[in-house]
């Protein structure tokens, strides 16, 4: 087989593996986000009036609680949870004034590590310089391993209903709701309507 | 899959005539398109031309070629936004989409029902393996399935030759491909596939 059928083949052959269609490049900002709503089965919201938001978002970084904090996106988020619960039939009352639900906005992060190894590499090339070029031919080289890592963070916001009306008899702060939204798209403070939109739009279950 | 086992044994046994000289070594390499069927409608309906097909072909006498096919076919289709219900009770709301790739790997008998003519029709019959990479998205994060499954192809297609008598020309093909793939919402891969491309002398 001469070189330039080889060469074609091999050039189809790449044109080939690469009509693959990327399936993230073909989503929309609007198709990236996920979703992921979970209520308590039991649990009848039209027998909850009032509740109460807590101020601050906690930020939760690999299962550790960083910090409490306000940034504008965490208030716009918080404002976004209101006008939701609002037009469920909800009334919005201060934390000390025995709110039936209490809701917490938490930022949740969680890096992803992997490593690299990059022992032997020298191995990989047969232009490395020989020990004779120091002075001793014969040797062999001795590399400690080495590697290199990489880490990805992947982050989401997550609400959280809890059930003080009757924590009491509970004995417990009985979790009624959750929602989580993911993806990319997901801290962009011009989107956090629609998040909060979205939660509610898949739980026509809770409301007064 | 009785049916296709003993249609692909009889299309073997039933070689006729090929295109291929004897000792004479072909390749034919081919832009193809694919079209689901069956349970594979479950994870892709949509009609595919993002595909490629290279096949060698060793003429043991004038009638009969055998040889190697690889290909390559890419499945997609995205759903619009919708609500799942999770095993635990849970909603998820996001857009779904389905990505296949198939790159089947056949041992390939292919005959020509008429030599020499200016139309060429041929049959052919592959069987081997197909890696079949399965990703399912949620948004933008996958849930990959990556198997290498038993492959059957028959097919048929025509040769026609640049000029009378010639050994270049263009071929046109349509197959059948199964795969016994086993996956939450399918239990094979079939689909159509159709080859349009060159076919040409491999050795100087």
């Amino acid at each position: 087989m001469s070189r330039i059928k080889l060469f074609w083949l091999a050039a189809v052959a790449l044109g080939l593996f690469s009509c693959r269609k990327n399936v993230t490049d073909n989503l929309d900002d609007n198709e990236t986000p996920l979703y992921i709503t979970k209520q308590e089965p039991s649990v009848d919201f039209s027998s909850y009036s009032t509740y109460s938001l807590a101020d601050s978002v906690a930020v939760i970084n690999n299962d550790q609680l960083v910090q409490r904090v306000r940034t504008d996106y965490d208030a716009a988020f918080i404002d976004a949870i209101a006008a939701q619960m609002e037009s469920r039939g909800f009334t919005r009352v201060s934390h000390s004034s025995s709110p039936d639900i209490g809701i917490t906005v938490s930022r949740i992060y969680n890096d992803y590590t992997g490593i690299i190894d990059y022992s032997n590499y020298w191995n990989d090339y047969d232009g490395y310089w020989g020990s004779d070029y120091w002075g001793y031919p014969g040797y062999d080289y001795y590399f400690p391993p080495m590697y290199g890592t990489y880490t990805v963070t992947d982050g989401g916001v997550t609400v959280d209903m809890f059930d003080l009306k009757n924590a009491a008899s509970n004995n417990q702060l009985r979790q009624l709701w959750s929602g989580l939204v993911r993806g990319s798209g997901t801290f962009d403070i011009d989107k956090v309507f629609a998040h909060a939109k979205a939660l509610f739009d898949q739980s026509p279950y809770l409301e007064k | 899959m009785k049916k296709l086992i003993s249609l692909t044994i009889a299309v073997f046994l039933s070689i006729l005539t090929s295109t291929a000289q004897q000792g004479e070594l072909r390749m034919t390499l081919s832009l193809s398109g694919a079209s689901p069927m069956g349970e594979f409608k479950n994870l892709v309906s949509k009609t595919t031309f993002r595909g490629g097909d290279a096949l060698i072909l060793y003429g043991i006498n004038d009638r009969i070629g055998v040889g190697l096919n690889i290909g390559f076919q890419d499945f997609y289709e995205k759903y619009p936004r919708s609500i799942y219900k999770l095993s635990d009770g849970s909603d998820i709301s996001a857009v779904l989409t389905n990505s296949v790739q198939t790159i089947p790997l056949l041992a390939t008998t292919r005959f020509n029902l008429k030599p020499g003519g200016f139309l060429r029709p041929y049959v052919s019959a592959g069987v081997g393996g197909a890696i079949v990479m399965n990703s399912q998205y949620l948004g933008e994060y996958p849930n990959e399935d990556d198997k290498f499954s038993l492959a059957l192809r028959p097919g048929a297609g025509i040769f026609i030759p640049f000029r009378k008598e010639g050994e270049v020309g263009i071929n046109v093909g349509v197959n059948y491909n199964f795969i016994a793939y086993k996956q939450n919402d399918v239990s094979n891969l079939s689909y159509l596939g159709f080859t349009v491309g060159i076919g040409f002398p491999a050795r100087n």
